[in-house]
């Protein structure tokens, strides 16, 4: 097939003309309705089972927070029965919860542009009326929008269905980095910026495949640097000498012994000594929604970032 | 492009002579120049893997043995060392523990559904399949070699991480026929990762299509080995380490097989 090679904009065009979002709407569902339908369903059936077990799970949890108040020393076995069926259910769960985000935007975000340069069809997708870049922007805005929205409600069930391991778990707070990211806005945002990563990256390397698994690599890297290097620099710690703060009997399941953090908090920045007084640096446990909004504000313009990136590559290379 | 269809096994050979051996040589440098992205991949992510490992092996083995050594136990020096090794040591050794769990289905997810799924895609099946050959053969071939590397390399990884988790299994009190933990070692791990690779071939055969085969293999694992753990495991007719091993590792690799015969048999079946 011989095409003309052209600039990607006429220079006579200077004044941007709107988007048309209504006629884009049915283009987007259309090219990619399997992988919209797919994500509902998947989703979807998901958050049934969430809920079922969700139901399970409050029901002997509050049977177990009955037995507790009345007769302590009689609830061996139902605590038993609570630590080990329920609690590694959760703890399976969780962890696929903290891979989601990942293979959301693997299997969502390549597949936008790379597809369409793999299969040929920017070749009559990009010389429409609407023009490449207006394509692009209409595609991605309205892939991620739909994106946040279905995860965002999916992280709520998952945030209800987990709570009773928050009260049980000890060395669980909703600081710590696993359940922090399944909650509030950040699961959300860590979806949408994995769906931006993949679309850079299908339009950077021009391959589904290659691009899905680059994406993965990537998130996975972002996630650790997020986690080793970010996260104790927002600015959300505070000091203090109060004692009393680690003293209340909070102690790590883990091997029995004392915690060494105020408040159970997994974010201890710094401990020192003046005189008798010891003094922490913190993140306290009750700052979690401006810790929310703070990741998920970066994320977000990681996201735009990451978009902007794509629209101009799409600019750039030459249909 | 035209080509002629023809049945897969040319008739008038079957009857009077035996099928030419498979010619593994020019199949190695075929298979290679076709899946070099992967198998290079394969490579970069096992060198990475055994450095990470052994390092940090080395480092927690060594904070294993200063705290064993440590006496009395109660001491402030010792709490430190216990608590250092029970959050930061530990925290590394789970984290490690859950992305060699992922491993598999991630490897056999870009592993197994390109195989047949991508050639059919971009139509190179046609050349592919009509070579001297024979596609039953090109098939078997190309599932044994990549089979065999990932295989393998599943094996080596999953020693080295015994080796690296064998502190934290008295420390946390875990026992070795934890699913979680059981599954890390001795042959089970190689032969998850050989099912997975198996299965991810076998889907992408079934649909014809990389991608939505790369998302069905990730389900279909993902609900193997759930009903592995919560329904097949409790039930084996053994309780000690080796035999369950034996015999997981058995029934993997013969539903390996039927994956594989099922995937040749579709290949047999489509009419190039």
């Amino acid at each position: 097939m011989t095409v003309l090679t052209m600039p990607a904009q006429p220079a006579q065009d200077v004044t941007p003309r709107p988007v048309p979002w209504q006629r884009m709407i049915w283009v987007t569902w259309r090219q990619h309705r399997a992988m919209l339908i797919s994500l509902t369903a998947v989703l979807g059936a998901v958050a049934i089972f969430l809920f079922a077990m969700g139901l399970w799970v409050h029901h002997n949890f509050s049977v177990l927070m009955a037995c507790a108040a009345a007769t302590p020393n009689d609830c061996g076995a139902l605590n038993q029965s609570f630590n080990n069926t329920d609690w590694t259910t959760a703890n399976t769960l969780l962890i696929l919860m903290n891979l989601a985000p990942a293979l959301i935007g693997a299997f969502t975000g390549p597949a936008v542009m790379a597809r369409e340069l793999e299969t040929g069809t920017f070749r009559y997708a990009w010389t429409q009326g609407i023009g490449r870049v207006r394509w692009a922007i209409a595609k991605l805005v309205l892939l991620g929008v739909v994106i946040a929205v279905l995860t965002w409600a999916f992280s709520q069930i998952f945030e209800w269905f987990f709570a009773p391991f928050l009260q049980q778990q000890n060395t669980l707070t909703v600081l710590s980095k696993t359940v922090f990211d399944t909650r509030g806005i950040a699961f959300a945002a860590w979806c949408l910026a994995a769906f931006a990563i993949g679309a850079f990256l299908g339009m950077l390397l021009r391959r589904a495949i290659g691009a899905m698994a680059a994406t993965l690599g990537v998130y996975l890297g972002l996630q650790l640097v997020t986690w080793l290097f970010l996260t104790k620099h927002y600015p959300v710690s505070v000091v203090t000498s109060n004692a009393s703060l680690f003293t209340g009997g909070v102690s790590s399941s883990l091997n029995g012994l004392p915690s060494t953090a105020p408040d159970n908090s997994p974010w201890v920045l710094a401990t020192w000594n003046v005189g008798h007084t010891s003094w922490w640096r913190y993140i306290p446990v009750s700052r979690f929604w401006p810790m929310q909004f703070i990741e998920a504000g970066w994320l977000l313009v990681l996201a735009v970032v990451l978009g902007a990136a794509t629209v101009w590559l799409v600019r750039r290379r030459a249909a | 492009m035209t080509v002629l269809t023809t049945p897969a096994g040319s008739r008038q050979d079957a009857g009077t002579k035996p099928p030419p051996p498979v010619p593994w040589r020019q199949m190695l440098w075929v298979t290679w120049r076709q899946h070099r992205g992967l198998l290079i991949g394969v490579l970069a992510a096992f060198i990475a893997a055994v450095a990470g490992l052994l390092t940090e092996g080395l480092r927690i083995r060594h904070d294993y043995a200063a705290l064993t050594a440590c006496h009395p136990a109660a001491s402030p020096a010792c709490v430190q060392l216990s608590n250092f090794f029970g959050s930061t040591d530990w925290h590394v050794g789970n984290g490690v523990r859950a992305a060699l769990l992922a491993a598999p289905v991630l490897l056999a997810m870009f592993a197994g559904p390109p195989v047949i799924a991508r050639e059919l895609e971009n139509s190179t099946f046609r050349y592919a399949w009509t070579q001297g050959i024979g596609r039953a053969r090109w098939t078997i071939t190309k599932l044994t070699l990549l089979g065999s590397v990932l295989t393998i390399t599943a094996l080596l990884i999953s020693q080295l991480f015994t080796w690296f988790f064998a502190p934290f299994v008295p420390y946390e009190n875990l026992a070795v026929l934890t699913g979680a933990v059981f599954i890390t070692r001795g042959v089970a791990y190689a032969a998850w990762t050989l099912t997975a690779f198996c299965l991810g071939a076998f889907l992408g055969a079934l649909v014809r299509r990389t991608i939505p085969a790369m998302a069905i293999t990730l389900g279909a694992y993902l609900a193997l080995a759930g009903v592995a753990w919560l329904y097949l495991r409790p039930h084996y007719p053994l309780r000690t380490f080796w035999p369950m091993q034996v015999f997981e590792a058995g029934w993997l690799l013969a539903l390996s097989a039927g994956l594989a015969a099922g995937t040749v048999w579709l290949v047999r079946r489509r009419a190039a």
